[in-house]
Parts: C-alpha cells; structure tokens; sequence
C-alpha cells in the first residue's frame, strides 16, 4: 500500500514538474497594484503589462483598488508581507501611498511607479507619459482647431474633467490651463463629471450647449466622457463637426468618434510603450543595477531616462491622434499589441 | 382654525416638495444666468429621467418597510447586456434583428428580465429565507457590480442600434421619449399606488408587517412581488442610461444609488415604510436635476453638489418632524 501511494506520490509530482515549466524558468513574481478595472486604459494596462513581463520572465498578479486609497494602502501592506520580487504601483492617490511605497522598499522590496508619477519619495523606477505633459499636448491641438476655425487662438472651450477627488484629473487640468493661458481671447468653462461617469458628462454638455451655444470645442479628459458628450449633441441635433471634440487617453471608442467624424484629436497615452518600458528595465530594477540616464527606444518610441530626486524615470511621449494616423496599429485603441517581443536593457 | 385655513395647510404639507421645487426654479431661474430657457427645462427632465425611473423602485421597497440598495448596479448590469448585445463598437456583438423595430422590444424585455431576475433573487432571500434585506440587497450591489466588470472585461459597448437610440434622440413636445417613458412610469405607478389592492397593501405593510399579515393580506407575496418589480424598474433605468449614453461603461450609473435615496427621501418617503407618495419622490428627483443643473450653468466645483444633496436630504428630515408636529396640532 505505501509502495503504491509513493508510486502515485512521485507520478504526481514528475506531472507537476513537467507541467509547470513556466514556474520552473520563471524570474519572480511581480504585484500590479491597479487603481480600478472600470476604465479601458486600466485594464487594458493589465494585459499589457502581464504580456511583457511574460516575455521577459516574469509571473505578474494584479490587485485592484476600486479607485480607494485606504483598500490599495491595504493591498500595499498585503503584498509587501508576500515579499514579491517587486511591486509596480498606479496609485489612486498620488501622495497617500508615499508611507506605503516607503514601507516596501525599507523591506526590500522594489517599487515601479506606472502611469501616475509620485514625486514626494523614491521609487526605484518611474514610466510615464505625463499627465501634465498630455495636458499641455491638449493645448497645443486645442490651439490648432481654434485657430482653424475662428482664424485666432480664441473662443470657447469646455472642458469636462473626471473626477474632482482624482489627481489624474486635476494634472491634465493644470497642463492644459497652464499653457492655454498663453491665449486671454480664451474662455474655458471646467466642470468635472463625478466618479468618471459618462451620464454625468453627457448631462453637463447638454447643459452648456444650451447655456453657451457658442462653445466651440469640448474637451473630455476620457474617452468614454466624450461618448456620451457626443450622445447629447446627437439629441440636440448636431452632426459630426458642427463642435469641435478632443479627449485623452486613447481608448478604443475615441478612435471609434475619430472615424466617425465627431473626435478631431484623442490625446494618447502610451499605454503600450509604458507597459513595455517596464518590462525592459524590470531585470535591472530587480537586482537593484543602475538604471543609465539617456534615450532609449521602446516599442518604436523615443524615450527618455532621467535621475530624478524620485529615481530613475523615463518619459514617454503621448501623441495626438488625428482623421490622419487613426489606424497606426501602435496606438493601444487599436488593440493590436506588439508582435515584437521586448528585450531586457543590458 | 377654521376648515378652510386647515385644508389649505393640510395641502401644503402634502405637497412641500413641489412648493419646494417651484421655489427653487423661481431663485434660479432669477440668479443663475441662461436658466430660464424652455430648453434648460427640458434638460432637467431629461436628466432626471434614469434616477427618476431607478427612484420608483426604489419607493416601493422602502414604502413596504424594507430596503433595496441594488439598484444602482441592477441597472449597470442591464445597460451593460444591452450595450454588449446591441451596440457596434468596443465589445458590443452588434447584435441585428430584422425588423429593424424589433431590437426595442428585446432589448427591453431583456433589461426588464435581467433586473427582475436579480429582484426576484433579492426577494426571495428577503422574504423567504428571512435574511436581512439591507445586508442581501447590499451584497447584490456589490457582486452584480462586479459582474458587471467581468461580462465587460472593463471595456465599454458603445454605439448603440440606432433603433433603440431613437427614444434617446426623437423629440415629443421639447422632451426626449426617454423622458416622456420615465414620466409615464411615474404615471402608472403612482396609479398602481394608490388606486390598486397591491399598492394599499404595501403601504399597509410598511406601516405594520404583523397587523397586515394577521388582516389576512398575503404579505410575502406582495414582499417578493415589490422586490421584482424593484429590479424590473432598475432593468428599465439601466435601458434608458444605455440610450441616454448611447452604450455602457463597467462605471456606469455609479453614485445613482444615493442621489435615488436622497430623492426618495427628500420626496416625503420615511425609511420606516409605511409613509409615502410617488409623485412626491418625483418632485425630489426633479429638485435634484434642477440643482445640478443650476451647479453646471454656474460652474461651481461639483463637490457642491454633494454638500447640497446632503444638506436637502437633511432639511427634508427636519422639514418631516416639522410635518408631524404641525399634524399632530391639527388633529
């Protein structure tokens, strides 16, 4: 009897070994801690990055806030407990997760800043796109379609923000207020949709093209905020073009208004490049190595790594899409992830 | 006092919430610029629609003396299974029956069915298994959002058939049908309300479970029926949030739940049961749209609104023991 279940024992283990050769050959395992699932940059940010970190050797397991700062601080402590080989973090809050990022990182454990940059402490690498960069690529394109349609930079632009307790927000807002102040003849009216709700949206555009008629461009900080902006110009009887649209962050249904005539500019963030830029330093941020200043290219993109008093962080730049580039499978709304794998840096 | 002054206060009080609103459009309408426009009207109507149809529903649960917080996510859930079938972007299947007419009456039954499905679950556990319904129907506002996530993966549906879009774009009398469908809703169950056996009996049983039940009333099966038709009226607003934004987000409806409470409340309905009207709760959800609408044209922080609700839902507290002292001076 103990012959057979030994015999069944060590079957059953050779099976296990054979079975999981990616445990076998696997680098570690890394936390994504991801703000909320209920947008499409976040989950698609999910898939990209298990995708790359695969290709690189590395397990990744995700844990999802439901945009709460105290539930991520929780998962935070959670993780540092399991002792991952590190920990890639898009905080909810900018600055509240500062102790917990401390925490991880006095347990050895290092910390990858992904999407929202966290400048109050070090991290051992930072990948962004900007969030007040994209903000001031909204202002240049904003500057362009004023200037096509009134022939000067002026007029009327609504802006319909997210949420007003979110800093994502509030950074965009800032770049893009920051460089639209250059243009007095300007007017632009913030209100935020709460909770990222597009109904919310939808109901503020179909009050200010009722209150300001005169509006000439609507910019929503999300995508899915400028379909419903689009939904209420619809009942109000507007055609695409008759307002001018922008939103950020690239999601596939801004891509769907841009060819649909109604979007004439989504301000992308590089989900893809950002994903894949943490992948390629992930070896060297594991075993603490020097991560060199310079430009790098990833996934086609030039980037730039810089030693910030927050570490090593490495920008990447969002572009504006347009009637024109739509259809450039690099752009994560088109959902075509790279066939390329991505290559440790050396 | 004589009859007259005290059928004129009796009136009054029945009725604070319109005199309420009708106070609140006159300040507006003089203080906040652009606000007195027909079209400025018609919006507010239209806004309110979805909370007001998810509002209904709601009353009805708490008028029997119970609760129901699944609401908001019942109607996620709904919008969310329209928009995959019937919407022709992002994950929408783009789903096309012929007669074009035909997605209407589908989608509809389909949302209805999805929500009183959830009802009847809620419902059951309520009524029959004797569990709390605040613990059950918060535990459905969680996992049926989170259903929501997972059918949708996190993506969004958009697009939506222009067929059943139609109600959200075609015009009656300045009003979107969408609107027009939530004021009939109010219609016919402030009629159900207050002119059928089932209404009484809900009312009764809010007011006093074990009396009613002893009055040879059929308490549970009007419980169970009262939580169906909850999540069928939430199946509904989900249908008309998916037309009002032409698709569905996993995010959509989110912060519905305690703007429909607030409206519920500030419309005369006690959290006890037993005490309320639904006109009354449409007054609330039209005081609501009417000072987020007022908060968009003036440009203040939205944070506002959230003071705002909460002070109302508090001064419709207090306005209520007002209510009662004065009632009981009068009898």
């Amino acid at each position: 009897m103990k012959r057979i279940l030994l015999a069944v024992f060590g079957i059953l283990a050779l099976a296990f070994a054979t079975l999981t050769p990616a445990f076998a050959q696997s680098k570690g395992t890394v936390y994504y801690m991801v703000p909320t699932l209920l947008d499409e940059f976040q989950t698609g940010s999910v898939s990209a990055l298990e995708l790359f970190l695969k290709q690189v050797g590395y397990e990744m397991k995700t844990l999802n806030a439901d945009n709460k700062t105290d539930a991520q601080q929780s998962q935070m402590n959670d993780v540092i407990a399991l002792k991952p080989t590190a920990i890639i973090l898009a905080a909810v809050d900018f600055n509240a997760l500062k102790p917990s990022i401390e925490a991880a990182r006095a347990a050895g454990i290092p910390v990858i800043e992904f999407d929202r940059q966290i400048t109050s402490t070090p991290s051992d690498f930072t990948s962004v796109a900007g969030t007040i960069e994209i903000g001031y690529v909204a202002a240049d394109q904003a500057e362009k379609l004023l200037k096509a349609k009134n022939g000067a930079v002026k007029g009327k632009v609504l802006q319909v923000l997210g949420d007003p307790g979110d800093p994502y927000t509030l950074d965009i807002q800032k770049g893009f207020e920051d460089k639209m102040k250059a243009f007095p003849d300007v007017k632009i009216i913030s209100l935020p949709a709460m909770q990222w709700e597009a109904s919310n949206a939808g109901t503020i555009v179909a009050d200010q093209m009722l209150a300001n008629p005169d509006i000439d461009l609507i910019f929503s900080h999300a995508a899915h905020l400028s379909v419903a902006a689009v939904a209420s110009l619809e009942a109000a009887g507007k055609k695409p073009g008759d307002v001018m649209l922008m939103s950020s962050n690239g999601a596939p249904v801004g891509l769907d208004l841009i060819r649909k005539g109604w979007l004439n500019v989504e301000v992308e963030q590089p989900l893809y490049a950002q994903a894949a830029a943490v992948a390629m330093f992930m070896d060297k941020v594991a075993k603490k190595q020097d991560i060199k200043p310079g430009e790098y290219d990833v996934l086609g993109l030039k980037s730039t790594v810089t030693k910030e008093t927050w570490g090593p962080n490495i920008k990447i730049p969002g572009a504006a899409i347009t009637k024109e580039n739509v259809d450039n499978p690099a752009f994560w709304g088109n959902q075509k992830p790279p066939t390329d794998t991505v290559k440790p840096v050396e | 006092m004589n009859p007259r002054t005290r059928r004129a206060l009796e009136f009054v009080l029945d009725n604070l919430v319109w005199f309420m609103l009708l106070f609140v459009l006159v300040v507006f309408s003089i203080f906040v610029p652009n606000y007195f426009q027909l079209g400025i009207f018609a919006n507010i109507i239209e806004a309110s629609s979805v909370l007001g149809v998810m509002s209904i529903g709601l009353a009805l649960v708490i008028i029997a003396g119970h609760m129901d917080l699944s609401v908001e996510s019942v109607a996620a859930l709904s919008a969310m299974a329209v928009g995959i079938l019937f919407c022709s972007s992002g994950i929408g299947l783009g789903v096309q029956l012929h007669p074009e007419w035909l997605m209407v009456p589908v989608s509809l039954v389909l949302a209805l069915a999805v929500g009183g499905l959830i009802g009847a679950f809620n419902g059951y556990l309520v009524v029959r298994v004797k569990m709390s319904a605040f613990i059950i129907t918060l535990a459905s506002y969680i996992w049926v959002r989170g259903l929501v996530l997972v059918i949708s993966g996190g993506r969004s549906a958009q697009d939506l058939a222009p067929a059943i879009r139609w109600f959200g774009i075609q015009r009656l009398i300045g009003l979107p049908l969408t609107a027009w469908i939530a004021i009939g809703c109010f219609v016919v169950f402030s009629l159900i309300m207050a002119k059928t056996p089932f209404g009484r009996h809900l009312v009764m049983i809010g007011g006093n479970e074990t009396a009613t039940f002893r009055a040879g009333i059929r308490v549970n099966r009007n419980l169970i029926i009262a939580f169906v038709l909850a999540g069928a009226i939430a199946g509904l607003a989900g249908w008309l949030l998916a037309i009002r934004t032409s698709g569905a987000t996993a995010n959509l409806g989110v912060g519905l739940l305690f703007n429909a409470f607030a409206a519920v409340v500030i419309g005369g309905v006690s959290l006890k049961g037993g005490v309320g009207t639904l006109p009354g709760v449409y007054a609330g959800v039209l005081l609501l749209s009417a000072i987020n609408t007022a908060i968009n044209l003036m440009g203040l922080p939205a944070n506002f609104t959230q003071v705002i609700h909460g002070l109302l839902v508090l001064a419709a507290v207090l306005l209520d023991a007002f209510k009662q002292t004065i009632r009981q001076r009068l009898a």
